[in-house]
């Protein structure tokens, strides 16, 4: 059996950190990812990329839902090119109605680099205050829609501070590679690494009016894309004026690898590095213990092979739902594994992603959202404890545009009326009017003129929300799948509510050079959507607390599996409350933070 | 000599794991043969063989694809001899796949011009056969079977009857806007604006729904190849409705109006004289057919659609702002010759 240092599990934001500090130290690192090696042109033997500016990338053609056993059976489904298949590794969740559906919801991306291949790379520090929720709201009264006092019981401090996290954001901002500005920002900030934001897309200034307007202090988005070539990285950022402004961003891996996905970033550095091993197309089935410590990774390799290797450290990072399901799936083979890991009934527990929703209209003008990154303006007015107390919130959360969204004609038709990828066509498909001059009048209405603004909050960590392993339906391997069981707490509606309220304003305000009389017919949060209990907003989190009570967490500060010497879980699964921003940056952070402890140990 | 490309593992890797490995071969996927049939244990199998760009420095045409034969042997061993032959080469020097790393699969990259469409067979083991992923497969006028691949952008018909297409072509150009009193003089003199020489390299007919039937043929001969019977009883049955209602006209050279009316009614799903007992919901195919065409028109032109980019353009014209630049520049970001972004491949 082959030995390594350090065996990660995972290439994305939470496994790439780790690998890349260790093997510069001198470690052996082996990474095994389950999807495939997805190259930018120039390192590509065909002298293309992988990754195309095609619009049927990130949504293909229809397949059907052959599983039998859900409500879903024989539905249509489209999926990009990275993501699993339904029929071969769904998610199943349970709706409001009790009946189980298989969904895409919760799947980030199957390929190296994961989820941040697709990902529309915004990435935002969390607060000083998400990580003290558990204080904050200790002893108060004024929490709306809070009858049973669950907020107050279940909310969470983290086991680390902001301080403690600091230096490790502005290192991963550093080594990634981002744009964005900090003035404004209601966060701490020791270093300042962005490179230089391209100028805004014009619709956005609709925001930044409103914003003003509102006197909500604006910055522009931090986005994970290299503007400047990128030294930690080896980038260079083509002549091309703003090359990296196409409309094809979020949901669209970058040919040019100027999206600063781990692959690019953190990975193909150490590509020439005797210790450090990547093997893509391998997906790890479970894990073996040896007393308290992982003995055995076992996975199929590209053949489907069974293969097994050592680590003398192990870290999971499939992303939340799949490192969960590892785990269970790996107490499920062995009783003393599950009791090892799971004594306190906690594992799969807690699971999180965001509140998250906002507001969207027809604005006066039209612009060419194709010349655009995912997002301009964003605001931590939010967030401030004088907004969450005057609203009666636990938490506060980030507001941004969105600008790329909706750029590109057949993403505009096939995203009209619906966000998510369960529902995508439905609305255009189902509206059978728009043909021949109702089409006309569609594109008319719609290309290019509508600007959304969103919001990411945090969501109210509850026991019942949770990951399983599916009763009877399995996978190509047949490995039971992950059954989603979630729902949405009534305090998660109020504060949903107010936040849709926040978008709307800067909307109405913004449409009208400051008045807010602009109409804006839409806004809204995720929990009225049909299939709101599945909905993941590609948000990922919880699962596996870590905390400092062994008695209610599932890992220790370091992320470390309590009962076990030597297993990590350094994905979204950590976190105790899914933080009032989207989780990417701090995923990374926190994993150079795990790196350092185990640097310490190694 | 069809050039063989050089590519390595990794890219061969990439395009097996997710859908070809697996434990469990049972039929879990539904492309038009679900049962028995093989196939259906395949993720996607309308991938094989495999159709990719290959950048050529030297040629501003990009005129080639590489395209990526796989064979995975049955019983999963490796050490099997697998050739392929087939109409991209000389048929009678049967060319040899490589055993990929220590497994069971065997590959070969070649490079092949744009715009074909070709057939061939491969020897497993001595025996000829049929590809036994590729969905894809045609009949010879000497009865044997072959397997079928197209490169991008490929205009010939393959599964659509020619009466089928033309009609089509009358369904598509009413649901695109193209037809509309703005749409037609753009259309005209857009296409006219290409002059013959330009008029891109297999020279499209003047195609009112701007490549959409096209798309549509590859779409129903390769990914949605389950829908293609959706097609094959819909168009027959609107073709014979259609001549009900008018005896004397062809129905593709029916006016605009019967077209809109026909909409209208297969929206509600009340069709005068539709045979229900055939095809049971007639919105649905509108649907479909809705789905299909705006894919078409909209989509990168290598799906066989966006006519000389007609689609992109339509919109490019459409939306300017006051100064008369566009609104929607699109060939910024799309690779040369057909945009014109510096650093992008495509
Ligand atoms: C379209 C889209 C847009 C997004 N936009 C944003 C954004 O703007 N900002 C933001 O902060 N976040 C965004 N996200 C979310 C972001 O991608 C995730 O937060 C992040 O990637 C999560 O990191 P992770 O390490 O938990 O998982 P991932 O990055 O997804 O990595 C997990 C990896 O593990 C692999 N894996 C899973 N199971 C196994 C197994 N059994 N064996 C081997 N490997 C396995 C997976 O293939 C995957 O590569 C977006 C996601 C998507 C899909």
């Amino acid at each position: 059996m082959e030995r390594f240092d350090v065996v990660i599990i995972g290439s994305g934001a939470g496994g790439a950190p780790i690998a890349a500090r260790l093997a510069r130290a001198g470690h052996s690192v082996l990474v095994l990812e389950k999807g495939p090696l997805l190259r930018t042109q120039e390192e590509h033997p065909l002298g293309v990329s992988d990754f195309k500016r095609d619009e049927l990338f990130a949504t293909g053609a229809e397949k059907r839902l052959t599983l039998s056993g859900v409500a879903n059976h024989f539905d249509s489904f489209y999926s990009s090119h990275v993501e699993p298949d339904l029929n071969d590794e769904p998610h199943i969740y349970e709706g409001a109605d009790g009946l189980d559906r298989a969904t895409i919801e919760g799947y980030t991306a199957q390929v190296v680099g994961g989820g941040t291949q697709l990902y529309g790379a915004v990435s935002l520090r969390f607060s000083e205050l998400d990580l003290r929720l558990g204080s904050f709201n200790a002893g108060r009264s004024d929490i709306v829609g809070d009858p049973n006092g669950d907020v107050r019981r279940e909310a969470r401090d983290w086991p680390i501070d902001y301080a403690t996290l600091e230096p490790y954001y502005c290192e991963a901002e550093r080594l990634v590679g981002i744009n964005g500005t900090r003035a404004n920002q209601g966060k701490p900030f020791s270093a300042d690494h962005y490179q230089t934001p391209y100028a805004p897309n014009p619709i956005s200034a609709y925001v930044a009016t409103g914003m003003d307007a509102l006197g909500l202090p604006r910055y522009r988005t931090p986005l994970a894309v290299i503007t400047e070539d990128h030294a930690p990285s080896g980038r260079i950022v083509p002549a091309a004026a703003e090359a990296a402004k196409t409309g094809y961003v979020n949901r669209y891996g970058d040919p040019l690898g100027l999206k600063s996905n781990t692959w690019v970033a953190l990975l193909r550095p150490l590509s020439g590095m005797a210790n450090f091993t990547l093997r893509a197309n391998c997906v790890v089935t479970h894990l073996e213990m040896a007393g308290d410590r992982i003995s055995k990774v076992v996975y199929r390799d590209v053949a489907g092979r069974p293969v097994e290797v050592a680590g003398g450290l192990v870290v999971v990072a499939c992303s939340a739902i799949e490192s969960v399901r590892l785990l269970l799936l790996s107490g499920e083979r062995d009783p003393a594994f599950a009791a090892r890991l799971n004594g306190n009934g906690l594992l799969g527990r807690h699971f999180l992603t965001h509140c998250f929703g906002g507001a969207e209209a027809i604005m006066p003008g039209r612009f060419d959202k194709s010349v655009s990154l995912d997002s301009d303006w964003a605001t931590d007015a939010c967030a401030s404890e004088d907004f969450i107390r005057s609203q009666g919130l636990w938490a506060g959360g980030a507001i941004y545009n969105n600008t790329s969204d909706q750029a590109l004609p057949i993403s505009l038709a096939r995203t009209h009326g619906s966000q998510d990828m369960d529902t995508i066509w439905q609305t255009f498909v189902d509206d059978t009017a728009l043909t021949g001059d109702a089409l006309n009048a569609f594109f008319d209405a719609n290309f290019g003129t509508r600007l959304s603004v969103s919001f990411m909050a945090n969501q109210v960590p509850l026991f019942d929300n949770r990951i399983e392993l599916h009763p009877s339906i399995r996978d190509k391997w047949g490995r039971r799948v992950a059954y989603i069981r979630k729902t949405w707490h009534s305090h998660d509606v109020h504060l949903m509510n107010v936040f849709a309220e926040q978008c709307r304003r800067i909307l109405a305000f913004g449409g009208d050079g400051g008045k807010g009389q602009f109409p804006v017919s839409e806004f809204g949060a995720i929990y009225m959507a049909a299939n709101a209990r599945a909905r993941i907003a590609n948000h990922i989190l919880g699962g596996m607390r870590f905390g400092s009570d062994a008695a209610d967490s599932v890992l220790d500060p370091n992320c470390r599996a309590w009962q076990f010497d030597n297993l990590y879980v350094t994905d979204g699964a950590f976190m105790p409350t899914s933080g009032g921003a989207n989780p990417t940056l701090t995923i990374q952070a926190n994993a150079l933070r795990v790196a350092d402890q185990l640097l310490a140990r190694l | 000599m069809v050039p063989v490309l050089a590519v390595d593992n990794e890219y061969l890797f990439g395009l097996i794991g997710k859908f070809l490995a697996r434990e469990d071969a049972g039929p879990r996927h539904d492309y038009g043969h679900l049962g028995a049939d093989p196939r259906a244990g395949i993720l996607e199998p309308w991938r094989f063989p495999w159709v990719d760009a290959v950048y050529d420095p030297d040629d501003a045409a990009q005129a080639y694809n590489a395209v990526t034969f796989v064979h995975a042997a049955a019983d999963r061993q490796p050490g099997h001899a697998v050739q392929v032959a087939g109409s991209f080469a000389d048929l009678h020097t049967p060319l040899p796949l490589l055993p990929l790393a220590d497994t069971h699969y065997a590959t070969l990259t070649l490079r092949i011009r744009k715009g074909e469409v070709h057939h061939y067979r491969l020897r497993i083991d001595g025996v000829w056969q049929v590809d036994p992923i590729n969905p894809q497969r045609m009949m010879l006028d000497n009865g044997v079977e072959w397997s079928r691949f197209f490169t991008w952008g490929a205009t010939r018909r393959l599964v659509l009857e020619r009466w089928e297409s033309r009609l089509l072509q009358r369904l598509c150009s009413h649901i695109l806007p193209f037809h509309t009193a703005d749409g037609e003089t753009f259309f005209k003199r857009v296409h006219d604006a290409q002059g013959p020489a330009n008029r891109a390299p297999h020279a499209y007919r003047l195609d009112e729904s701007a490549g959409a039937v096209n798309f549509i043929d590859k779409l129903l001969a390769r990914e949605e190849a389950h829908h293609l019977v959706d097609y094959q009883i819909c168009l027959e049955l609107i073709d014979g409705l259609l001549r009900q209602r008018n005896p004397v006209i062809e129905p593709w050279k029916l006016p605009r109006e019967v077209f809109a009316e026909l909409y209208r009614e297969m929206a509600t799903a009340s069709v005068a004289g539709w045979n229900y007992g055939r095809y049971g919901n007639p919105r649905y195919f509108l649907q479909l057919l809705r789905r299909h065409t705006l894919t078409g028109v909209f989509s990168h032109p290598r799906y066989g659609g966006n006519a000389m980019t007609l689609g992109w353009k339509y919109l490019e014209e459409r939306y300017r702002d006051a100064s008369g630049a566009t609104l929607f520049d699109w060939g910024r970001a799309i690779e040369a010759p057909l945009g014109r972004n510096s650093a992008y491949r495509g």
